[in-house]
């Protein structure tokens, strides 16, 4: 027993010790599910997720950007990242979350099918968007490879700015 | 250098107030030239600006005030008189100070703008020492200011101190403290003598005349009391040193981000509110609802209250405004050769710091307007029989939640028909929009960009941007302008502008399934009319209300809601009025009224054309706020007759497959069964488990379904409710619902009819009998 805590500890203890070694290189980000794809945000730009919530419609905008809502007082715009990204869209699922952004000096929450989970990964696994696809007004920050699965990370400041 | 920047601030501050009130002072010195009190108060501004500027080294600003209360402090004692070219001399004078205090203020320093004293002084020397006032430049021998002035001068003399009179500059120090000391106990009399005074008679006039005062600097401060009072009273000079209040000086931002609370506030109590009616509705009777009652109650109160008096803080007196007025209308009369006389009352009225700030250009411009085209010159008006001085009055009040402000001038007045036959020429209407246009309207043509009635362009008006200036402001401010008339009579424009911008009252209008908030400022009334009332005018649609004949957009069409239910035959109109233009706006319902506090929708929306921002509600959704001058100009664009029924259009029905069957069942097995008889059918199912979810599918409009099979047991919302729900939607009227349950009992049956079923079925039932039953409700006949 004693030997199989100490185990863990070590464990723990290598954990806390490993960030320190490449701490300048790692990025953390927040993945979630748009469509098939998955997409990621650096975490610091995350103000929070939220569970879906009423919504009330602005009149005049691109059909993307569906209303604005209410967090504690604030009137947020709420921007559907489905029709953003040109994809059907589909109902709320139990899975549908919004997750709200800042930028230097802009706020949204953002509908997502799914989170995934928080990714640590280092900045040379960070490869910039291929030139073809850098067409989508530079949405884009780079392409995240790992072991199993190609990530796409998004440029917050591109996707809070008004495009219309 | 922080200091210094400290000090200097304090001291454009200062100055800037002081000068405002110096214009005021001496339009009012003209008429009354002999007001020693009046003369007394300019000369010590002048005095305080030389003081200050000399002690942060302002030499040019200096070398001017220097020279300015030389003259001053001559009329003062009556050594020069005040003619009308004299003070032409002194307002152009304290012009080119007001110049340095700007350029001060941009800059940092006097030199910038390199202005050229020369001319001004040599005037100014000129009156002083009792010669003609020379026209051209000639450099003159002013006397240097003293730069050895002692600093403590400034700080020993405070603004308030009435008596702080005479150039100090001779004296030593300990000369300094002993005039001190002397005018304190001079002071002290002064003041028990006014209380005396004004408890006596305010209407005295100055027994004691003061004593020419021999050459020494220092003369009898008792003159300003003693001359304090005229009769007239209608000096606002008496700024004595009874007025002294007790104030604070804080940076706007502080009472903007206190304003910005109190707005989190108000909204905290629209919901408690909120929920104090729900909780009343469902704990009806229960003893603790008495207390919360109480609680509730008590906090609302004081965020009124305490939301009046942040709004208070705010407030300014419309005077800052009015205050340069009389000094322009003077102005102006001498460059036009008219006699002009401006009346001003109400300009203690408050107003919200932000509007009086946009209101000055607006007033500049309409007032400019009146003095250049409305007052006619002293002949012709004495030719019409009226006297020889025109009248204009400008007056302020307040009027409910608003400020009115009323500019009133006795000149020729408007002529509507000139005015249309203006337009036609300008090409700014038709001959026909001319035609129907009552005088009112064509009044308010003088509003559109590119007019201008005055036959000759002067520098002072006619050049027909001024009026449209004033329109885009005041829409600005939410603000409405009527405007009346009478030939020869003179004209009327009346400004009723809304008390603040950061919480305001509005209308809560419901739009099919949408809400929106009218600021209650913009609305004149609110109507219902029936759909008969309604008239179609060339493709535009118009309501007759009263005289007046209205045009009319639905919100909804505006907006884009999407049309779920019809008004009906009756209707309700929200008139809305901004600046000179009105509109009617047909909504499904009127809500009420709600304090709402305007929150910004952030960089991502701003500027959404008819939309100002959003308020959130007592139920904490998000409302949007109309914005009613761009509404106004997209009604314009629209074109939607409303009268036109909203008939979907009936895509015509080919196969079997075009139709769309809904299945509203908890049950899965039954779901199932359903699904295999209407298999032989070929109509698209769709399923739903409850009627909850069943309502949705219908709502979103995803599937235009043409019948739906309903079991009546459900979770979240059963069968009757569901067929109550869908039938409270016109669209969904003729909708064929058709039960499917085990219930059997003729109760059960009547209940079905009542919430608006079509047909009945009971379990079990025959593959075959559902079939049929469907089919016929949706017209498809079996091959």
């Amino acid at each position: 027993m004693a030997d199989k805590l100490n185990q863990i500890f070590q464990k723990q203890q290598k954990q806390i010790e490993e960030p320190d070694r490449s701490d300048e290189n790692i990025v953390q980000l927040v993945g979630f599910i748009v469509g098939e794809e998955e997409f990621a945000v650096p975490i610091l730009n995350i103000v929070e997720i939220i569970k879906p919530i009423d919504y009330t419609r602005v009149p005049s905008v691109p059909d993307y950007v569906l209303g604005v809502f209410n967090i504690r007082g604030n009137v947020i715009p709420l921007i559907d990242l489905r029709r953003k990204f040109n994809l059907p869209p589909i109902n709320n699922t139990p899975d549908t979350r919004y997750i709200v952004m800042k930028g230097e000096n802009n706020i949204a929450g953002f509908v997502i099918d799914r989170l995934t989970e928080a990714i640590r990964i280092n900045q040379n696994r960070i490869d910039p968007p291929p030139e073809t696809i850098s067409t989508d007004k530079g949405m884009i920050y780079g392409i995240g490879k790992r072991e199993d699965s190609m990530l796409t990370i998004l440029k917050v400041e591109s996707l809070l700015k008004r495009d219309f | 250098m922080d200091e210094m920047q400290e000090i200097l601030e304090d001291f454009l501050i200062e100055a800037f107030e002081l000068i405002e009130q110096l214009d005021q002072d001496l339009v009012e010195l003209e008429s009354n030239p002999e007001d020693l009190e009046l003369l007394n108060s300019i000369f010590r501004v002048a005095h305080t600006i030389k003081g200050s500027s000399s002690f942060l080294s302002f030499d040019v600003l200096t070398k001017l005030t220097h020279h300015m209360e030389d003259v001053l402090n001559k009329a003062r004692k009556g050594e020069v008189k005040l003619t009308e070219d004299v003070m032409d001399v002194v307002l152009e004078s304290i012009d080119m100070m007001k110049t340095l205090l700007y350029c001060i203020r941009d800059n940092g320093n006097d030199t910038a703008i390199d202005m050229d004293l020369t001319d001004i002084i040599s005037r100014l020397d000129a009156i002083s020492s009792g010669e003609e006032i020379p026209q051209s430049t000639q450099s003159s021998q002013a006397s240097e200011p003293k730069e050895d002035e002692p600093k403590e001068e400034i700080k020993e003399e405070p603004k308030e101190e009435e008596l702080s009179t005479e150039a100090y500059s001779d004296l030593s120090e300990d000369e300094i403290e002993a005039e001190i000391e002397r005018l304190l106990q001079e002071k002290k009399e002064e003041s028990k003598k006014k209380k005396a005074k004004k408890e006596a008679e305010p209407v005295s006039k100055p027994a004691v005349t003061p004593k020419k005062p021999s050459n020494k600097p220092v003369s009898s401060p008792k003159k300003s009391a003693s001359n304090s009072k005229k009769s007239g009273g209608a000096a606002p000079a008496k700024r004595t040193a009874s007025s002294l209040e007790q104030t604070i000086r804080v940076e706007v931002s502080r009472l903007d981000h206190l304003m910005n609370l109190i707005g989190e506030l108000v909204l905290g109590k629209n919901r408690l509110l909120k929920i104090y009616d729900d909780v009343e509705e469902r704990y009806e009777g229960e003893k603790f609802l008495e207390e919360l009652n109480q609680v509730v109650s008590a906090i609302s109160l004081v965020t009124t209250d305490l939301q009046i008096a942040v709004m208070k803080t705010r407030m300014l007196p419309i005077a800052k405004v009015f205050n340069k007025f009389p000094r322009m209308v003077r102005d102006l009369s001498r460059e036009l050769g008219k006699s002009i006389e401006l009346k001003i009352s109400g300009e203690e009225t408050e107003l919200d710091k932000s509007i009086v700030e946009e209101i000055g250009d607006p007033l500049v411009h309409i007032i400019r307007n009146s003095c250049d085209h409305g007052i006619e010159d002293p002949d012709t008006r004495e030719a019409m029989g009226k006297s020889r001085t025109g009248l204009v009055e400008l007056k302020a009040y307040n009027e409910g939640n608003s400020i009115v402000i009323e500019i009133t001038d006795d000149g020729k007045g408007l002529d509507a028909d000139l005015l249309r036959l203006k337009c036609i020429e300008k090409g700014l209407i038709t001959e026909r929009e001319a035609d129907t246009m009552t005088d009112k309207e064509a009044f308010a043509l003088i509003f559109k960009p590119g007019f201008s009635t005055a036959e000759k362009v002067s520098n002072v008006s006619g050049r027909g941007v001024g009026m449209d200036v004033v329109k885009t402001n005041i829409e600005k401010l939410n603000g409405i302008i009527e405007i009346d008339s009478e030939i020869g009579k003179g004209t009327i424009i009346k400004m009723k502008i809304p008390l603040t911008l950061a919480i305001i009252q509005a209308l809560l209008v419901g739009a099919q399934e949408e809400y929106y908030a009218i600021p209650l400022a913009s609305v004149s009334e609110t109507v219902r009319i029936s759909m008969d009332e309604i008239y179609t005018v060339e493709g535009r649609n118009v309501l007759r209300l009263r005289d007046e004949v209205l045009s009319l957009v639905r919100l909804s069409d505006i907006f884009n809601v999407k049309q779920v239910y019809d008004s009906g035959e009756y209707t309700y109109v929200v008139v809305i009025g901004l600046a000179e233009q009105k509109l009617g706006i047909i909504v499904d319902s009127l809500v009420g009224q709600e304090e709402t506090v305007i929150k910004s929708m952030g960089d991502y929306l701003q500027g959404i054309d008819g939309i100002a921002g959003a308020t959130i509600r007592g139920d904490g959704r998000v409302t949007l706020i109309v914005d009613v001058a761009s509404l106004m100009d997209m009604a314009k664009n629209l074109k939607v007759d409303i009268r036109e029924k909203t008939q979907s259009e009936q895509k015509k029905k080919e196969s079997p497959s075009d139709y769309t069957v809904l299945i509203v069942d908890d049950s899965k097995m039954d779901r199932k069964i359903m699904q295999k008889s209407l298999a032989p059918t070929g109509v698209k199912v769709i399923e739903a488990t409850n009627g909850q979810e069943a309502l949705n599918i219908l709502k979103s409009g995803e599937h235009d379904i043409d019948a739906m099979l309903i079991d009546i047991e459900m979770p979240r919302m059963d069968g009757y409710t569901l067929a109550s729900e869908i039938r409270k939607y016109s669209r969904y009227k003729n909708l064929p619902l058709i039960a499917v349950t085990s219930r059997t009992s003729k109760a059960d049956r009547l209940r079905g009819v009542e919430s608006g079923m079509t047909e009945y079925i009971t379990k079990p039932y025959s593959p075959e009998y559902l079939e049929s039953v469907v089919r016929k409700n949706i017209n498809l006949l079996a091959e």
